[in-house]
């Protein structure tokens, strides 16, 4: 893969181009979908894909292939550097500059090396053991199958600063999809386990019973009426608005003016009680990375400090244009999260709808409604009623609507429950009142 | 019938015996699925065109059928060592020794054409797509004060798919795209609202001569920006609703259509599994799927596994007349084919999909319809939805009106309609004679795999939906 990139690296600057950057990617991937008790899909595979970007005169093409075959190759990076001189020049366009890396690759725990050793016949077992587990509770009616995935990737990075370094990474998960209830009475929700470490993932007993519990909990819903209440995310939750809040403090986004919080930074944007950190060098996390697309090392990086916005999350570009320093968050041509999480509190999640006199318990959404322009958030809406203090009822086909940007503000309790489930995550919160819209 | 260009190197014989290795386990059924695609894609942004991009996408996807279980292995190595082998990992869902016949591969040769094309978009020069994404942008850019943002990028492709299987099936298929679409925000006193419109199918860029301007497309997303600048915010609550003609056949797509895609009812998932031949709609409601409309986003000539498709009944007059067929429910199902199994690429395998949806043409007046409502909710675009088996979906509107007896008022934004499919079925009391279809840029999701789709609807009211809005 080194001498891939390298190669390429050398074709570019000979044929004309100031810079170039050249990533590959190898990886090879198993699944396995189960479903009442049989093997529905299997599915083994490896796959190699190759990203190029030019510069020339401030001008950029990029190009991609999964045709490695040096003739395609060596014609792609001859028409990306032709191809450039048909943009115009952006002054902010240009690689990152060589940065001598301080993170500790092997440290942060990316690749299990158990994991593309696994027997299939283990892989398959799990996933059929976690389906067995769920349908033996007889509320269940119907699944939807369990699953057992894993994966092996490495990527490399060359360009033509001089940067030129690789790591690989693995990635296991295991989760089931139930549905419980009649034909026309039907509810349904999942649960799933990931971990790059095999060891780490969670037990099919976990899994199952965990899924289990929210679908059953969700028969025989009642519709609310149309009222503004405080409403209590859970994990799940939470982790959808941190998804949220992410694109709206992405520097891509900041600088397209396409979030809403584009002119807030140093400004309060929530709570004291709101505190959210991007962190790529938590070892062993699935969002942990050593150097972004840029080449450029990964950090920790405090996005909302006690309710005031301290950083957008930047790639070299966006950085630029904000006239910021990148935050190692590049991504192809965008950024990514690497572990972005609101910091978790003190309160027990059980606490958190103790407190709660009427109000909604959100565990699931349906749909997009989500505006990074505005921060408007309107969703369709599952979860469960909450009256002094205890679950009531479940409650469905209403919608919760509101704004990030007031949400923050609302923020109430910050429960003590964070896990990374994926490089976006939160725990259990309290918002103190949002329209919950029914009958 | 644009020419087939083989980037394979791969002869029929070397089909053949890698479906004969894929069988080698035992199998009842084994296909291979070879694609070949190649992207264009241009931005402009910040006043500039910034970006130009070129990719292209190589592979072979083989599938071996054992009952109702599936082994699934691709490869974008096409050297035929490769390719054998992982005939060979697909083969091993099957236990047991080869028993099928031997057979031959006959070439079907493909004669009409859903593509509207004079020359591919893939194959016009660069400087011609440039200058579409800068009159696209341009339109926006001027078209008000208020306009702060544009950004205008155009993306074609081009898809050359070989698929052969044991049944003796060898076709190939060429597939042309192209899509442009604008993306505005408008600004005022701080407030900023986002706006989008664009168009494309399977033609060549005269289409945006001939059938859409890049300067309608530009015009049209800096209104809906500027619109929304004065937009109130959505009502909450149960009330009329009335859809506009065009892309408010997502609401179709989303609270029928994957609910009778064939796979959610052989496995007894969703809600109408037990309910063909039975009423669950009003009389004015009739719904088709059909991937053969001309120039169409959402047409092919062959679908992914190589079937003729055609337009399918789904609902008539309230009546659940039929599914969405692969070629594995059908198997499962013991019904015909339809020509709906779709997948994103050669390393997906292919699941039901639609192509081409919408409810048709009714007997109201659209003005009539609209005359009706004395308090309501008007949809004028969406920006998707999502649906789960059991049928409660929600859609996402980005523009709507609010109705004051039986007109179009103030302007409203972001709202989430929900409901569930079986009540809004009943609910759906007046279906208009406009039938327009949406904006030939939809692309649907389904377990990860994402495929082109178009949507058509004429205006329509329900009756009773929850709209969930913030008033």
């Amino acid at each position: 893969m080194r001498e891939l990139a390298e190669r390429l690296v050398a074709w570019g600057k000979a044929d004309g181009a100031d810079e170039i950057e050249v990533s590959v990617v190898e990886g090879r991937e198993f699944s396995v979908d189960v479903r009442r008790g049989r093997i529905e899909n299997l599915v083994e595979a490896g796959s190699r894909v190759l990203g190029l970007r030019v510069i020339k005169d401030k001008r950029t093409a990029v190009a991609g292939s999964s045709d490695l075959e040096p003739g395609t190759l060596r014609r792609l990076v001859r028409n990306a550097v032709r191809r450039a001189e048909l943009a115009e020049p952006d002054e902010f366009a240009g690689l990152a500059p060589l940065t001598p890396s301080t993170v500790d690759a092997a440290a942060l725990r990316l690749h299990d090396p158990e994991v593309p050793a696994l027997d299939p016949k283990t892989m398959i077992g799990l996933a059929l053991e976690t389906e067995r587990i769920a349908l033996a509770d007889r509320r269940i009616t119907n699944s939807h199958g369990a699953s057992f995935s894993s994966d092996d990737a490495a990527v490399f990075l060359a360009n033509s600063n001089g940067f030129s370094g690789g790591f690989s990474g693995t990635y296991c998960g295991l989760g089931v999809g139930l549905q419980a209830g009649g034909t026309n009475d039907r509810v349904e929700d999942s649960w799933y386990s990931s971990k790059r470490f095999f060891r780490e993932l969670a037990s099919p007993e976990d899994v199952a019973k965990k899924a289990v519990e929210r679908t059953v909990r969700q028969l025989r819903p009642r519709k609310v009426r149309t009222k503004n209440v405080p409403v209590v995310f859970d994990p799940t939750m939470t982790s959808w608005v941190m998804g949220f809040l992410f694109s709206c403090v992405a520097g891509t986004s900041v600088y397209q003016k396409a979030s809403f919080l584009s002119e807030k930074l140093g400004e309060r944007i929530g709570n004291p009680l709101v505190h959210v950190v991007d962190d790529a060098l938590i070892p062993g996390e699935l969002g942990s990375r050593p150097f972004d697309s840029d080449g450029v090392p990964c950090r920790r990086t405090v996005v909302v400090d006690k309710g005031v916005l301290r950083n957008f999350l930047c790639n070299v570009y966006a950085a630029r244009k904000l006239r910021l320093q990148t935050t190692g968050n590049a991504d192809g041509g965008g950024v990514s999260p690497h572990n972005f999480s609101l910091a978790p509190g003190k309160s027990t999640p059980e606490e958190i709808v103790r407190s709660v006199k009427e109000g909604l318990l959100l565990t699931r959404t349906l749909g997009h409604g989500l505006n990074s322009v505005t921060g408007d958030i309107s969703r369709g809406a599952f979860g469960l009623w909450i009256e002094n203090g205890e679950i009531a009822y479940p409650v469905s086909e209403i919608t919760i609507s509101g704004n990030l940007g007031a949400l923050l503000q609302g923020i109430e309790m910050v429960g003590n429950d964070l896990e990374f489930l994926s490089p976006v995550a939160g725990p259990t919160i309290k918002v103190a009142g949002m329209t919950v819209a029914g009958e | 019938m644009l020419p087939y260009i083989d980037h394979f190197g791969l002869s029929a014989e070397d089909l053949r015996t890698t479906l004969v290795f894929a069988l080698s386990k035992g199998g009842d059924f084994a296909e291979v699925f070879l694609e070949y695609r190649a992207y264009d894609y241009i931005l402009m942004e910040d006043d500039i065109i910034k970006e130009t991009a070129e990719s292209i996408g190589i592979g072979m996807g083989i599938r071996v059928l054992a009952g109702d279980q599936t082994g699934f292995g691709y490869t974008n190595d096409l050297s035929l060592e490769k390719v054998q082998r992982a005939a060979l990992t697909a083969a091993a869902i099957a236990k047991g020794k080869y028993r099928g016949a031997a057979f031959r591969l006959r070439e079907r040769t493909l004669r009409k054409d859903v593509a509207r094309v004079i020359r591919p978009a893939h194959a016009s020069g660069i400087a011609k797509k440039i200058a579409l994404v800068r009159e696209a942008y341009g339109a926006a850019r001027y078209f008000d004060p208020r306009i702060a943002k544009v950004k205008s990028s155009l993306q074609d492709s081009i898809q050359y798919v070989t698929i052969a299987n044991s049944e003796g099936l060898l076709v190939r298929d060429v597939r042309p795209m192209v899509r442009l679409t604008c993306v505005v925000i408008a600004e005022k006193d701080g407030r900023r609202e986002f706006g989008y419109w664009g168009g494309g199918g399977r033609v060549g860029l005269e289409y945006f001569r001939d059938v859409l301007t890049p300067g309608k497309i530009g015009a049209e997303a800096a209104a809906e920006a500027v619109l929304l600048l004065d937009a109130v915010d959505a009502p909450a609550g149960e009330m009329p609703i009335v859809l506009s003609p065009g892309h408010s056949g997502v609401l179709i797509h989303e609270a029928v259509g994957h609910l009778l895609e064939a796979d959610f009812n052989r496995k007894k998932t969703s809600v109408f599994w037990n309910k063909m031949g039975k009423k669950v709609g009003t009389d004015q409601v009739t719904i088709y799927d059909d991937p053969t409309i001309p120039a169409s986003r959402g047409s092919y000539n062959v679908d992914d596994e190589g079937t003729a498709p055609r337009r399918t009944l789904l609902i008539e007059k309230g009546v659940v007349a039929g599914l969405l067929q692969d070629k594995l429910s059908a198997r499962l199902m013991k019904r015909p084919l339809t020509g709906h199994g779709r997948r994103q690429d050669y390393s997906h395998w292919p699941v039901p999909r639609m192509a081409n949806t919408y409810i048709d043409r009714g007997e109201y007046d659209p003005a009539e319809i609209l005359a009706s409502v004395k308090k309501g909710f008007y949809v004028d675009s969406l920006q998707g939805g999502q649906v789960e088996d059991s049928g409660k979906f929600t859609f996402s509107v980005s523009l709507g009106h609010l109705i004051e007896d039986g007109k179009l008022t103030a302007p409203v934004r972001q709202a989430t309609l929900i409901g569930t499919n079986i009540d809004i079925l009943k609910r759906l009391v007046c279906v208009g004679s406009d039938l327009a279809f949406g904006l030939q840029t939809g692309t649907c999701s389904k377990e990860g795999q994402d495929v082109p789709v178009n949507d058509g609807c004429p205006t329509i009211k329900i009756s009773r939906m929850t709209v969930g809005g913030r008033r």
